[in-house]
């Protein structure tokens, strides 16, 4: 009989705590994705922004085969002279430094996950997440160990590019990106491979339970910047 | 009498175990439905976020319209100067200037702002983090053009600390005061770092010392190596 009671009170208190999980869920789910919004004002303005982007898309379509285009043109024009030749490679050459060109060679590739584990008992949760102080630091030490190209979740880094950290999304290139993040960076691989080391700084994040993977490659690429730099108020001196 | 208490002990469990195991599923998947909730889709976006969205799209648009229109100039100059080596030679040298000036490799100048950062007794040392802040603050504010102690910081360029005496840019050893130099429009550049919850205005807050100047006219010298890469392709 006493053994019946317990069964029944260990099953309710279990049917309880499912339930009350659920009602959570469900909560935060509404308040999440909300899909489809009843707000017409924010439906407008999403109709423009995918407009903008489309428009954007196809302009930088169009940029695309005017650069192959400038680049037949630019060849054309100089194939008879040989130092117009070195020119063309100094400028082939830059570009894959500043970012504009595509680029392949060895590297790693490094993967950041927030740590979602010890969210409940961390005294500043704001510890568990990567920001974007994290990623800058992260760049840094891999330019320190001799980068010559980075990308952060396919975002070439560009001599203008700054990181922004904006919620739980970070902004880059003004491009929003999310958790996990992938960071990856051609150059020696072993020379790369030292941000691994004792308080390195992958090595104070995985202190704070940030999930750190760290993997060499002989073959990685990273893309060109899908913008453009432009300079308004800078002249060179002659 | 007592086969049958047994039978509805069985039946019992049977039904709260499928119960159990239904409730277990459903959470599984509401997490799921969590977990793949995309924050960066504008699905998700309120209206403040997506007017940001907005002008952020705009201005790449203009961006890669600029873009277009630049290279389309360059192809149709390309064209015309055909018969012309001496012609040709213009268009490229100018083409390289662009290049070069994005690699940091010509002293540029023009509008910005001077920031000049020194140690201060009553805060910390001020360390590469604080320098690597500074300069992320410019780039999201437009800066065109970045030298620290007069090193051009450019795309490879590091910042970090050498023990706890001295910073080392680009390889070289700086020291206090630090003249942090960007070319940019030079409202734009300070509001970033003055502006509520902006860098310099959190060193301030600390007690760090920190002037900003602003110029008309401001020369940030080129990279004072050759830029070497041996692994990209």
């Amino acid at each position: 009989m006493y053994n019946k009671k317990m069964v029944s009170c260990v099953l309710g208190v279990m049917c309880f705590a499912l339930t009350l999980g659920i009602c959570v869920q469900m909560r935060t789910v509404q308040e999440t994705n909300q899909t489809v919004s009843n707000n017409r004002q924010e439906n407008n303005l999403r109709a423009e922004v995918l407009r903008y982007k489309e428009r954007y898309e196809n302009r930088s379509r169009d940029v695309e085969r005017a650069e192959a285009d400038l680049e037949k043109e630019r060849q054309n024009s100089i194939q008879n002279n040989s130092a117009l030749q070195e020119k063309e490679e100094q400028i082939q050459q830059g570009n894959k430094i500043i970012g504009l060109a595509e680029v392949k060679g060895p590297g790693i590739k490094i993967t950041l996950k927030d740590n979602k584990k010890d969210i409940k008992n961390a005294l500043n949760p704001s510890d568990l997440v990567v920001h974007d102080e994290d990623i800058l630091s992260v760049i840094n030490e891999l330019r320190n160990a001799g980068a010559e190209a980075i990308s952060i979740n396919g975002q070439r880094i560009v001599p203008t590019t700054g990181i922004i950290c904006g919620g739980n999304i970070i902004d880059i290139n003004r491009e929003k990106v999310g958790v996990p993040f992938v960071i990856e960076a051609i150059g020696l691989p072993e020379q790369l491979a030292a941000l691994e080391r004792p308080y390195g700084y992958l090595d104070i994040l995985k202190g704070y339970g940030i999930e750190v993977k760290l993997e060499r490659s002989n073959n990685i690429t990273i893309p060109k910047y899908n913008g453009t730099l432009t300079y308004n108020y800078a002249k060179t001196i002659k | 009498m007592k086969k049958d208490i047994k039978k509805g002990k069985i039946t019992m469990t049977i039904t709260i175990g499928i119960a159990c195991f239904c409730l277990v599923l459903v959470m599984f998947m509401q997490f799921k439905i969590v977990n793949e909730t995309d924050i960066t889709s504008i699905e998700n976006m309120k209206e403040a976020e997506l007017r940001t969205e907005l002008a952020n799209w705009k201005s790449k648009y203009e961006e890669a319209d600029q873009a277009y229109q630049e290279t389309q100039a360059k192809i149709q100059e390309y064209k015309e100067t055909k018969q012309s080596n001496e012609e040709t030679e213009k268009v490229v040298n100018s083409e390289l200037e662009q290049i070069n000036l994005s690699l940091g490799t010509t002293d540029v100048e023009g509008q910005g702002i001077e920031i000049i950062v020194r140690d201060s007794e009553d805060a910390e040392k001020i360390k590469a983090a604080d320098l690597l802040l500074i300069v992320n603050s410019l780039k999201l504010s437009g800066a065109e053009a970045i030298s620290i102690n007069d090193n051009r910081i450019i795309n490879t360029s590091d910042i970090v600390d050498i023990g706890n005496e001295f910073i080392k840019v680009n390889g070289e050893r700086i020291l206090a005061p630090y003249f942090i130099k960007a070319i940019g429009d030079p409202a734009y550049l300070e509001s970033g770092l003055i502006g509520n919850g902006g860098y310099v205005d959190t060193m301030r807050k600390i007690g760090q010392d920190v002037t900003i100047n602003k110029s008309n006219k401001l020369k940030v010298s080129k990279y004072n190596n050759e830029i070497k890469t041996k692994y990209i392709q």
